[in-house]
C-alpha cells in the first residue's frame, strides 16, 4: 500500500464543505463518494481517508454546517446584545434558510441507525441548548416572564424545526419571512415579551 | 377491480418496505415479492422505481388523510374535536407511527424532487385547511377566543407537532408522546384562552 500524501489534511475542510453541498442536493442515497471528490477538488481516496462511511460523512457534514451556523451567530452577535436582541438573531438566522434540508436528512437516517442517532441528538442538544441559554438569560435579567426555560427552549426548537420543514418544500404559505412572524409571535406568547427587530443584518 | 387491488397491492407493499427499511433500500423485485406480484407488472403500473416509490408516498399520505380528515371526530364540542386532532397528528404506535415514517421520508423526497414538492405541498394545504376548520368551529360556539387568527394557529400547531413529532419517532430520550402532547396543548390553549387540561383529558392510546 502506497502511504498517503501528506497534503490531505488540509482537503478535510474542503471535503466538508463540499459533502455538505452535495448531500444537500441530492440526498445521501443519490451521492456518490466520487461526486464530492469532484466537487471538493480532490480524490476519492482523500475523501475516503477522513470519513468512515457515507454515514459518518453526513453526520460529519452536519456538524461542520452547524459549527458554520452557530459562528455565524456568534459574528452576528459580536459586541453587546441583549437576550431579546439575541433571540431575534437566531430566528432570523433559523428563517433564513442554509442547512435544514440536511437536518431533515439525517432524520430519515436516524430513523434506522443508531450511529446517526447519537450524533443528531448531540447537535439537537446544542440546538435547545443555545436557546435555553438565551431565555435563561432574559429571564435572569427581566427581559423576559419566569417560566421552564428547559420547556420554552423544546417548544421553540421543534417549532423552529417544523416550520423549517413547510418553509423548505417551498410552500408558498410559508415563506421565510411569514416562519419568522410565527416564530416570533410563539416566543413573545412563552416569553410575556416584545421582540426587537433583529439588530443586524441576516444573510439568506 | 382486479387491476387497481393490484396497482393497490403493489403500493401498500412498497409503503411497507419505505418504512421498514427507508426508502434507498427499496428494490422493485422486493416490491414484487411482497405484492405477490411479478416485476413486469410492477413496471406496468409504474414506469420508474422513482414513480413508484413517489406514488407510494402520496398513496400512505391520502390514506392517512382520508382517516384523519374524513371522520367526523367523536367528541361533540369543538374543543374535544381540537383534542382529538392533536392525538390523530402525533406518532403513536401502530398505523400512525407507519404513516409518520413515510410522511418524514415523503419531505426529505420532497425538498429535493421539483415534481414532488408542489404534492407535498398540496397535502400541507390539505391538512392546513382540516387543522383551520376545527379551530374556526371553536371559535364560533365561543369555546375559543374570538379574533384568533385561525391560519396562523394551524401553521403554528402543525408546525410544533412536526417538530416535536419527528423527535418521539426517533425515540429521542428528550421528548415522548405524553411530552409532545402536553406541550402542543400548552401552547394550543394560550392562543385559544382555554384551559389546558381540556385538550389533554384522553389517556393515551400507546
Amino acid at each position: 500500500m502506497s502511504p498517503r500524501p501528506q497534503v490531505d489534511h488540509i482537503r478535510r475542510p474542503q471535503s466538508l464543505e463540499a459533502a455538505a453541498e452535495v448531500l444537500g442536493e441530492r440526498g445521501i442515497g443519490a451521492t456518490r463518494i466520487s461526486d464530492i471528490a469532484e466537487r471538493a477538488g480532490t480524490s476519492v481516496g482523500a475523501v475516503l481517508y477522513w470519513f468512515a462511511s457515507k454515514d459518518d460523512l453526513l453526520a460529519q457534514a452536519l456538524s461542520f454546517e452547524d459549527d458554520r451556523f452557530y459562528a455565524e451567530l456568534v459574528e452576528l452577535l459580536a459586541g453587546e446584545h441583549s437576550p431579546s436582541e439575541r433571540l431575534a438573531v437566531l430566528i432570523e438566522c433559523s428563517s433564513a434558510g442554509g442547512e435544514w434540508k440536511l437536518w431533515m436528512e439525517f432524520w430519515t437516517r436516524a430513523l434506522r441507525d443508531s450511529d446517526a442517532g447519537i450524533a443528531r441528538r448531540q447537535l439537537d442538544q446544542r440546538w435547545r441548548g443555545q436557546i435555553e441559554r438565551i431565555v435563561g438569560d432574559g429571564q435572569a435579567n427581566g427581559e423576559f416572564a419566569s417560566g421552564d426555560s428547559g420547556e420554552i427552549a423544546a417548544t421553540l426548537a421543534a417549532l423552529l424545526d417544523g416550520l423549517a420543514v413547510q418553509m423548505t418544500l417551498a410552500d408558498p404559505e410559508m415563506p421565510s419571512e411569514r416562519m419568522s412572524k410565527l416564530a416570533r409571535t410563539v416566543a413573545e406568547g412563552l416569553l410575556g415579551c416584545t421582540l426587537p427587530a433583529a439588530p443586524v443584518a441576516v444573510a439568506a | 377491480m382486479a387491476a387497481t387491488d393490484a396497482r393497490a397491492r403493489i403500493l401498500e407493499a412498497a409503503c411497507d418496505l419505505i418504512a421498514a427499511d427507508g426508502i434507498d433500500a427499496v428494490r422493485i423485485a422486493r416490491v414484487a415479492t411482497r405484492a405477490r406480484a411479478s416485476t413486469s407488472l410492477v413496471h406496468h403500473y409504474f414506469s420508474t422505481r422513482e414513480e413508484l416509490l413517489e406514488e407510494a408516498l402520496v398513496h400512505s399520505y391520502e390514506q392517512v388523510g382520508d382517516e384523519r380528515f374524513g371522520d367526523d371526530p367523536e367528541s361533540r364540542t369543538a374543543t374535544g374535536a381540537l383534542a382529538e386532532a392533536i392525538d390523530e397528528c402525533l406518532p403513536l404506535p401502530g398505523a400512525q407511527e407507519r404513516g409518520w415514517v413515510l410522511w418524514v421520508e415523503l419531505w426529505l423526497r420532497a425538498v429535493r424532487s421539483p415534481e414532488l414538492r408542489p404534492v407535498a405541498v398540496r397535502l400541507y394545504g390539505r391538512y392546513s385547511e382540516w387543522m383551520q376548520s376545527v379551530i374556526r368551529a371553536g371559535v364560533e360556539s365561543g369555546e375559543f377566543r374570538s379574533g384568533v387568527d385561525t391560519e396562523a394557529a394551524a401553521r403554528t400547531t402543525m408546525a410544533l407537532i412536526d417538530g416535536f413529532g419527528v423527535r418521539c419517532l426517533i425515540r429521542d430520550p428528550n421528548m415522548d408522546l405524553e411530552r409532545a402532547r402536553s406541550l402542543v396543548a400548552r401552547e394550543l390553549a394560550a392562543e385559544l384562552g382555554i384551559e389546558i387540561e381540556s385538550l389533554v383529558v384522553r389517556p393515551m392510546e400507546v
